[in-house]
């Protein structure tokens, strides 16, 4: 059963933007985008850059070090070197909470 | 109902840009036959690794290929590995192989890449000389970097500088030699070839710059020293030489193809034989920004293998990628975004020193590279500028998104 934890502050989330928080010890990327929040393992799959670090382009996430880029929704390889999807989270926003959904372990 | 497209095919070169392309044709559900010819026995796999984790042996082959061996076969897509092509006759639309076997085509793709130049430099066959372009030569360098316990690297360009830093992370003595004054100088000029300069002496490679290479000394058939012109005498016990590439051209020469420093191609990808298309780095584009220009480049093979598939397909989107790519280096992540091998002007963003800065390249007030060490995500949002007007003051400060100055 997935499990909402809560992660941050939606107010202090930056608008249109990408902030790492910390679910269960693991890092996790939230984008807050025009089509809604999306939540990623902060851990590119190709050489472990923080994902966080990288930028949104129209419902991806490119990374900052090689152009690997993710689509927000699936975590599927859209371009660039990464060898495997990133694992992806449930999220809503409950109030002013950021809450993403784990399974425990993964 | 008649079928729809082209009829088959043929993809020479087994490469970067030949598997984007044929991932991308049955992307666009092509269904027709694909014939994909590659001289090297392996599957398409990716060659950045090869001077970075490959090397030193913190991936595996497995792991750099492009697709699963079996996508190919899943995707009806025949391979001919380990197969050379030798020409290519347009006129009766065959491409022919090294034994003599000719395949039919309607449309063809040449994905042929490059291979290392090779400079009259006395002493290149001995033993214990290796170059870098394959996954066996990769090998060759790490079972050498095992045996051995100091190398020289002659030529400090992307290949060259990759190498001093992965050996030098394996413990070995690197000493490195190049004409130029600082590393990747012919590349991205002699400014940010200092911080390059500045890193790997940090790293405590002995660098020798500033003089051609002379020769290549061997005792018993085996090379043991490099020198240069001004008389440097540089003991090792191997010696990496990366002194640029050249385009492999030959399956087109005499197909009345034109070719000039890489197979020449319009903006769409075409050669001047209609329906034969080339990508990748032995493709010379006449690029809607930089001219005609050859680039060498994982992104801009992908890219181009992608072009180069719509074009096939009847697409006529001129290609025009700013071009981006990379370099790791120790713990510095370098990107590029333009091509200019001038400008009259260079714009600082960051700090030099620091080692986290962005130089913007600017031609009679036009950005036309961007160069960055540890900026990934300034060079990223710079790609939109290129070609572009530039304001000088806002790309230097700090201050300014420079998704807002692309009006993004
Ligand atoms: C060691 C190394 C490190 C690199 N690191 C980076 C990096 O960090 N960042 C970056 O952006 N780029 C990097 N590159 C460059 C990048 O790998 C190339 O730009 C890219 O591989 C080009 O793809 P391609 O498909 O054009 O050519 P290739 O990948 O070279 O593929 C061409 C294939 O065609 C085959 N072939 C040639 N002639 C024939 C023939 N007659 N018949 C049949 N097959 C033929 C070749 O054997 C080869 O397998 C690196 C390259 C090397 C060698």
């Amino acid at each position: 059963m997935t499990e909402f934890r809560t992660v941050g502050s939606a107010g202090d989330h930056p608008e249109g933007g990408l902030r790492a928080y910390e679910v269960d010890g693991e890092p996790v990327a939230v984008a807050r985008t025009e089509a809604g929040w999306f939540a990623f393992h902060d851990t590119c799959t190709h050489n472990a850059c923080s994902l966080a670090d990288g930028d949104l382009e129209d419902g991806t996430v490119v990374c900052v070090c090689h152009g690997g880029t993710y689509d927000l929704r699936t975590g599927e390889v859209l371009a660039g070197p990464p060898p495997e999807p990133v694992r992806t989270y449930p999220v809503r926003v409950e109030g002013d909470e950021i809450q993403v959904g784990t399974e425990g372990s993964p | 109902m008649a079928p729809v497209g082209p009829g088959a095919i043929v993809v020479v070169g087994a490469g970067l840009a030949a598997a984007s392309a044929v991932g991308e044709l049955r992307r666009r559900e092509f269904d027709g036959r694909i014939v994909l010819i590659g001289e090297e026995p392996l599957p398409p796999y990716e060659r950045p690794p090869l001077s970075k984790e490959y090397l030193r042996g913190e991936r595996d082959l497995g792991s750099v290929l492009v697709r699963p061996a079996s996508w190919y076969g899943e995707q009806g897509v025949e391979t001919r590995f380990g197969t050379r092509a030798v020409a290519l006759d347009v006129r009766s639309r065959e491409v022919v192989l090294a034994d003599g076997e000719r395949v039919e085509f309607d449309r063809a793709l040449v994905a042929t890449g490059a291979r290392n130049r090779r400079l009259p430099i006395p002493g290149l066959d001995l033993d214990g000389v290796l170059d870098l372009r394959t996954a066996p030569d990769a090998d060759r360098i790490r079972e050498a970097a095992g045996r051995g316990s100091r190398a020289c690297v002659v030529g400090m360009g992307f290949i060259g500088a990759e190498v001093a830093a992965s050996l030098r992370t394996m413990g070995l003595d690197v000493a490195a030699l190049d004409v130029f004054g600082v590393p990747l100088e012919r590349a991205l000029g002699p400014e940010v070839g200092r911080a390059i300069d500045s890193l790997h002496r940090e790293h405590g490679v002995e660098l020798h710059m500033g003089s051609p290479v002379a020769a290549i000394e061997g005792t018993g058939g085996r090379a043991r020293a490099v020198t240069n012109e001004r008389g440097d005498r540089v003991a090792c016990d191997f010696v990496v030489v990366g002194l640029g590439v050249r385009p492999n051209v030959e399956p087109v020469e005499g197909s009345g193809i034109e070719v000039d420093d890489g197979i020449l191609v319009d903006a769409h990808l075409e050669t001047t034989a209609p329906g034969v298309f080339a990508a990748g780095d032995v493709a010379r584009h006449r690029h809607p920004l930089f001219g005609p220009v050859r680039v060498e480049h994982y992104d801009n093979a992908i890219r181009m293998g992608v072009a180069a598939a719509a074009g096939i397909l009847g697409e006529r989107e001129p290609f025009a990628d700013p071009h981006w790519f990379w370099s790791d280096q120790y713990e510095a992540n370098l990107q590029v975004v333009g091509v200019a091998s001038e400008w009259d002007r260079l714009v600082i963003r960051g700090s030099v020193e620091e080692r986290s800065f962005v130089a913007f390249s600017l031609s009679a007030g036009r950005l036309v590279m961007a160069a960055g060490v540890n900026r990934g995500r300034d060079v990223r949002r710079a790609k939109k500028l290129i070609g572009r007007e530039a304001d000088a003051e806002a790309l230097a400060d700090e201050g300014t998104d420079l998704r807002e100055l692309a009006g993004v």
